[in-house]
């Protein structure tokens, strides 16, 4: 007699559907990729992945926080800790709202789903044991694969200029140097034609997340207390900041001089962020640094249009040259450039001209004004004048590692060839799967 | 030091969720969380070399400092989860859903788990994690050993790397002027310029290499012959010229050594 179900067993278990997510500590990125149509960034949605409590103790899930007009003392329950998802309790619950109800998400049947999950380099074996165990037995999902981030970005076209590389090819690329300056830390990760070399992986402690938390302790220790306004506080990192191509320089412009030389601050660097007040205005916004007003402060009126000044001086860029010094905190790792050497000096010397020469850049920090520049300067100073260097941001930096997901999703031969199906881990268990993963064992 | 370990008396594996660790000395990153014989560390010199003279306690402080800025959670906000479900499909998704348990519980028993594979007897011959972590360390400010170990010395014949492969994107180093190979200036020879081609068998095993623990991956300290730490005013940003005599802090001129007397200088 055929084993119980065994009619089900016959039809494809890859579903025709897949859910790519890139679940980052700060915002996942979500959307669906099908055999039909080629993925594209306007497929992705990014949802806060997070969930928040505001002044009026109302609670917000993940995207409801769209609707949120005001940020005041804002507090941020982050079910994702240094990369890696933690608290389970908190991602189901986004998860939940996001994609598997009908209403407002994006309302997946997970029992008729593939899923593409990224994931940060180095995750504890626990903790991915603990995922696989949630998204097989908690959510059901038909199909599965988990990969760390940077993989997966093998699956995207070099954004180099057009004439180096005209082919689109799935084909990862011989050599890729991956740079993922993210939230919750930069990590450099080299590929060599798709697959991470594991013992070249490196990760700074630096990411979005301690540059935002940086910038609050300056701002609260100079001048007003902001030490719960973290959402304030990014929004003006992500407004003001920049790096800075020649530090010492931008310092003494921005020096407002010793007693007996009272000097001119260069008002192109200084500026004045105009806080909102959550109840005219929910954004602030920058403009140039006016000692008069800044005075004047507290002349204004008591009733009638009052605004709030901080003035951001050096903070603008002191606070990402920590991506590229993080000693200037008492940090003990070297910066963003001698750690992409550090990474490479694992690797064989003649592997090492290639990564150089394919050097991509992802992840929400190199949007921040001068980064590339000076990333390339530096990096030209570290390596010998005979070797090219190439370097370029993929075109949308916070979507790329979930396109890359979504391209391999596309492709249903690669799809089938790595995901897991649902029966497959229920016969062998979640240690298999976890070494099956990891690239150990043989299905 | 007194040695203490645990003997061998029965075949049983030690029970999971603790463990033995060998006491490495000072610590400072565990110093932040978990302080200990506070009046002996206090005066004894920071074991980190900086480059910059600091106390144990500054170096506490900075340590203090570094692990409040990589926090991922506020620990006061407790943000209950609205209609919450407290039915759970399996035994192991209930035990998941209900761990209270925070990142650093975890790197923290991913360390243990290590170390006790290192030290049990009869995992060495199947070159555990930790055996992975070696050459990281032995990385941290000597990069130039250590490359090396992983490439021959002498170069057999210089060739460009490989371009069998499906996408070659790897351009090749420029072909230095045959008439240069042949002079004695060492810095002008073509054999060191060009690296030695590409050993498959060592790639094939550098690819199959097992990811290493999230302690490990971690990018090691600035090297040794680089920039002396930077030092900045506590008060304004500007470079800290003038060490406070009472707390140690730094900062720029008069000016700012007012504003840190009258505020925020922490002893008295």
């Amino acid at each position: 007699m055929p084993p119980k179900g065994w009619r089900k067993a016959a039809h494809d278990p890859v579903a025709t559907q897949t859910l790519v997510l890139d679940n980052g500590a700060c915002t996942l990125k979500a959307g669906f990729a099908s055999a039909a149509a080629a993925p594209s960034y306007d497929d992705c949605r990014i949802i806060p992945n997070c969930i928040a409590k505001g002044r009026d103790k109302r609670v917000y899930i993940a995207s409801d926080l769209e609707k949120c007009t005001n940020f005041g003392e804002m507090a941020f329950r982050r079910p994702v800790e240094r990369g890696f998802i933690v608290n389970w309790e908190a991602e189901k619950a986004i998860w939940e709202h996001e994609f598997l109800e009908g209403k407002g998400g994006l309302g997946c049947d997970p029992k008729e789903t593939n899923l593409v999950l990224a994931e940060a380099p180095n995750c504890p074996v626990q903790l991915q044991k603990n995922c696989d165990e949630m998204v097989f037995e908690e959510f059901e999902f038909a199909t599965y694969y988990r990969s760390i981030g940077p993989a997966l970005n093998a699956y995207n076209d070099l954004p180099f200029s057009a004439s180096d590389s005209p082919e689109t090819s799935l084909l990862p690329p011989e050599c890729l140097l991956l740079i993922d300056t993210s939230y919750s830390h930069t990590t450099i990760t080299p590929l060599y034609n798709g697959r991470p070399i594991h013992s070249a992986i490196r990760r700074m402690s630096v990411g979005g997340k301690l540059l935002t938390n940086y910038l609050k302790e300056l701002s609260s220790t100079r001048h007003i207390n902001m030490l719960d306004e973290t959402y304030l506080l990014n929004e003006i990192k992500e407004a003001v900041s920049f790096v800075s191509p020649s530090f010492k320089t931008d310092l003494e412009r921005t020096w407002k001089g010793g007693l007996s030389d009272r000097r001119e601050v260069d008002p192109s660097i200084v500026l004045d962020y105009v806080l909102p007040n959550y109840e005219h205005s929910a954004h602030g916004f920058a403009r140039p640094h006016d000692p008069i007003k800044a005075r004047r402060k507290l002349l204004q009126p008591l009733d009638g249009p009052r605004e709030d000044i901080l003035p951001v001086g050096n903070e603008r860029f002191a606070v990402p040259e920590l991506l590229f010094t993080p000693t200037d905190i008492g940090l003990q790792e070297a910066g963003l450039p001698e750690a992409i050497m550090q990474s490479l000096s694992v690797l064989p010397a003649a592997l090492q001209a290639g990564m150089l020469a394919n050097m991509v850049v992802v992840g929400g920090n190199s949007l921040i004004k001068g980064f590339m520049e000076r990333l390339e300067t530096d990096l030209r100073q570290l390596t010998p004048s005979n070797i090219p260097l190439r370097i370029a941001r993929a075109p949308d930096p916070i979507k790329h590692t979930w396109l890359g997901g979504a391209r391999l999703a596309h492709d249903r031969d690669i799809l089938r060839s790595v995901v897991v199906t649902r029966a497959q881990y229920q016969e062998r268990g979640s240690t298999w799967l976890g070494k099956w993963f990891a690239g150990g064992d043989a299905k | 030091m007194p040695h203490i370990e645990v003997l061998p008396n029965t075949g049983a594996a030690p029970a999971p969720g603790w463990a033995y660790v060998p006491d490495t000395g000072y610590d400072p990153s565990k110093v932040a969380f978990n302080p200990k014989d506070r009046k002996r560390q206090a005066t004894r010199q920071g074991a980190v070399p900086t480059g910059v003279e600091l106390s144990a306690r500054q170096l506490t402080a900075v340590q203090r400092r570094i692990a409040e800025l990589e926090r991922d959670n506020d620990a006061r906000s407790g943000i209950e989860i609205p209609n919450k479900k407290t039915t759970f499909k399996t035994s192991a998704t209930k035990k998941i859903l209900m761990s209270a348990k925070e990142i650093r519980h975890w790197l923290d028993d991913e360390d243990a788990l290590l170390t006790n594979k290192a030290q049990a007897p009869g995992a060495g011959a199947r070159a555990p994690a930790g055996r992975v972590i070696k050459p990281v360390i032995g990385a941290r400010g000597r990069r130039g050993t250590l490359t090396a170990t992983t490439v021959p010395s002498t170069p057999v014949q210089p060739s460009t790397p490989a371009t069998n492969t499906p996408r070659a994107l790897t351009p090749s180093v420029p072909a230095f002027p045959s008439s240069v190979a042949g002079s004695q200036d060492k810095t002008l020879e073509i054999r060191t310029a060009v690296p030695a081609p590409l050993d498959m068998e060592k790639l094939e095993a550098l690819l199959a290499a097992p990811p290493l623990p999230y302690a490990a991956a971690r990018v090691g300290p600035p090297a040794a012959g680089g920039p002396p730490q930077r030092l900045f005013c506590d008060t304004c940003g500007y470079w800290g010229r003038v060490k406070c005599l009472k707390c140690g802090a730094r900062v720029c001129g008069l000016e700012c050594k007012g504003k840190h007397d009258q505020s925020m200088c922490t002893r008295f």
